[in-house]
């Protein structure tokens, strides 16, 4: 239970590449953090250097206050769960969770306490005499959380723990992690690739891109105020569409021309961008697949044809082409539909879209940024 | 319409005939092979267990059989030549594997300055023929006194300092064990040497047996080096230097059923180790350690 602060940390490697870029987060006591992502971006590199496993370059980080640099993993206070499990295949499940305590001469009757608890809480209590390779993958990564749960650590790290396992274990084990997170009630900092592990588990979202961090905030924040395109196109699925167009601003209204048809920004959209004094110019108008209806006949509305139908159960994908041939993605509840309407929704099918002046997003195309932050 | 259902039935058949046929030409080429291979072994035996005669003679069997010439071998220098033998390779295979796993566990985890370079030195050096540096390191012995008598402290010495060039097998091996098991028991408490032997070393155990066998069998079967360091005094003779001293002219006459003997003596601590090692050489253990 402590807080985790890092101050310009800085991560170059030794053929001089930069991998994280002044590094600047405070996370509080009992936070859970997420630090999201595409490969290559930074995000575990800087949970190692917290966790002590990769030199920090420049900056500091402080753990409770103390700063960490020079310390050994072993003496930071912290706990971790590796992507591939890393358990010691030579010794049983009991061994590998009372592995840490056994190395900090903990007694043997304390050291079968802890380990049966931890195994009670994670269901693997039949499991404790065999060994890591007896399990399947959703219990070995239990195992590791169990490993690192016992240490009562100041930090649990988790490094991508979900992604070795196939995608309804995922789900189930995500849930899993927001109970555990109840029990312990620590301090997390957890990496991931997803974006709906981010969305669910994190109170508070670190995206980071080429090193930099791109936002940090709640998973509301980063979903209805993203900083710029690249935190709107990685934070729900699918992705926001984009659309190059132009905002006109006439008479103190604000509207947007997507493909020649002309809508209304309306809301606290409208409202921030007369705030923010914003201009009529060329931008980039963010809209998410969800809020993108199919028209009912009178309203102005964009034509386009139906390119792919995914049908999600509750829901369908469609892909669609617009005249000038920019691709949209369409989310369609599928309750709103009749049958016939869902059957005529065949590839090639000709259908008109729109949407609302709430919920557009705009961006400026140079620099890439929210024009409304 | 009968042919077509035949054929393959005929086929299969065949199959298995042509199968069996080719399992007894291997077996039975094995079994020669292995034969000709024992010939040697068993024709030794048989030699240290002839009383009737010290000397060579024209046949395998003995006529009379005992243990007169192992009885012997107790009242010649054989016993210190064993000890030294003995000596010298134990401590030669502990020091040995010690230096080595430690050397092959720093070149496989940790990253520092000259280290490729390092490596291909050692390699390179290694490639240069032992022989070559015999006459320096005896002068070197020789002036450090370690030589003739005190031959032991010396030959141990020679091999223990050159031990850490042969790392490449066994950090091969570590290469193997995952990175992430490292970092896991680093941040679960324990410092790099609990690592290696509470982690890495139960895991790569087939080749901490390999290092310590080959370790174990260079010196004792060392024989070129050995006379050169021991310079003609017995009491400095490791086992293959003292009976080959049996073998001279003027002795091979008493002592050619005894050097049988003793052969068999010094063959049995190496076929006891290799007996009760063997299964390691083929266990896996890493199954299950991280997600394949």
């Amino acid at each position: 239970m402590a807080s985790v602060k890092l101050t310009k940390v800085k991560k170059i490697y030794d053929n001089k590449v930069v991998a994280v870029h002044d590094f600047d987060l405070e996370i509080k006591d009992k936070e859970f953090v997420v630090f999201v992502g595409p490969s290559g971006c930074g995000k575990s590199t800087t949970l190692r250097m917290v966790a002590g496993l990769e030199d920090i370059s420049e900056g500091t980080v402080e753990i409770d206050g103390e700063v960490v640099n020079d310390l050994q993993p072993k003496d930071r206070g912290i706990a971790m769960v590796f992507q591939n499990y890393a358990l010691y295949p030579h010794m049983t499940v009991y061994d590998n969770i009372a592995f840490s305590l056994r190395l900090s001469k903990t007694p043997e009757d304390v050291v079968y306490e802890k380990v049966t608890k931890a195994a009670e809480v994670l269901g693997i209590t039949e499991y404790l005499t065999r060994k890591p390779r007896a399990l399947s993958g959703g219990q070995r990564q239990r195992v590791a959380i169990g490993r690192a749960m016992v240490r009562d650590s100041k930090v649990f790290l988790m490094d991508e723990p979900l992604s070795n396992l196939d995608a309804k274990l995922r789900n189930q084990m995500r849930a899993e992690i927001i109970l555990l997170r109840q029990k312990l009630n620590t301090t997390f900092i957890y990496v991931t690739h997803d974006q709906t592990e981010a969305m669910t588990l994190g109170d508070r979202i670190v995206i980071m891109k080429d090193g930099y961090i791109m936002q940090v905030g709640t998973p509301a924040e980063v979903f209805d105020m993203p900083n710029n395109l690249f935190v709107a196109g990685f934070i729900g699925a699918p992705q926001m569409n984009f659309i190059n167009t132009e905002l006109l601003c006439e008479n103190g209204k604000y509207y947007v021309t997507p493909f020649g048809v002309k809508l209304p920004v309306e809301g606290e959209k409208a409202e921030l961008l007369a705030k923010k004094n914003v201009k009529s110019g060329k931008i980039v108008l963010g809209v998410r697949p969800e809020h993108i209806t199919l028209a009912k006949g009178n309203e102005a509305a964009i034509p386009c044809s139906l390119l792919v139908n995914e049908m999600m159960g509750s829901e369908l994908h469609l892909h669609v082409s617009t005249e000038d041939e920019t691709a949209l993605i369409v989310r369609v509840p599928t309750i709103n539909l009749s049958t016939e309407e869902r059957s005529s929704l065949v590839n090639g099918h000709k259908l008109s879209v729109t949407f609302e002046g709430k919920a557009m997003h705009f961006f400026d195309p140079n620099t890439e940024a929210n024009l409304l932050v | 319409m009968m042919n077509t259902n035949q054929a393959p039935a005929k086929r299969h058949m065949g199959l298995k005939a042509l199968n069996r046929a080719s399992n007894t030409v291997i077996y039975t080429l094995l079994v020669l092979i292995s034969i000709i291979w024992l010939i040697p072994f068993v024709f030794i035996v048989f030699q240290s267990f002839r009383v009737e005669s010290t000397w060579q003679v024209g046949y395998v069997i003995p006529k009379q059989w005992g243990f007169d010439n192992y009885i012997r071998l107790w009242n010649t220098d054989f016993k210190k030549w064993y000890l030294n033998t003995f000596i010298i390779a134990v401590a030669a295979a502990g020091l040995q594997t010690i230096i080595v796993l430690c050397m092959s566990y720093t070149l496989s985890r940790f990253r520092f300055k000259l280290r490729g370079p390092l490596m291909r030195f050692m390699l390179i050096l290694g490639m240069f023929p032992g022989m070559l540096t015999m006459i320096i390191l005896y002068r070197v012995l020789s002036d450090l006194g370690l030589t003739q008598s005190n031959a032991v402290p010396g030959l141990i010495l020679v091999t223990v300092a050159s031990s850490g060039m042969g790392y490449y097998v066994s950090k091969g091996f570590f290469d193997t064990i995952s990175k992430s098991l490292d970092e896991a028991a680093r941040v679960d408490g324990a410092t790099r040497l609990q690592v290696l032997y509470k982690i890495i070393l139960p895991l790569a155990k087939p080749i901490v047996i390999y290092t310590i066998l080959t370790g174990f069998m260079g010196p004792w079967g060392d024989f070129v080096f050995a006379r050169y360091v021991a310079m003609g005094t017995s009491s400095g003779y490791n086992v293959a230097v003292g009976m080959y001293s049996w073998l001279t002219n003027d002795q091979i006459s008493s002592y050619y059923t005894t050097f049988c003997a003793g052969g068999v003596i010094v063959a049995l601590p190496v076929t006891i180790l290799f007996m009760c090692l063997q299964k390691y050489y083929v266990e896996g253990v890493t199954g299950g350690a991280v997600k394949g």
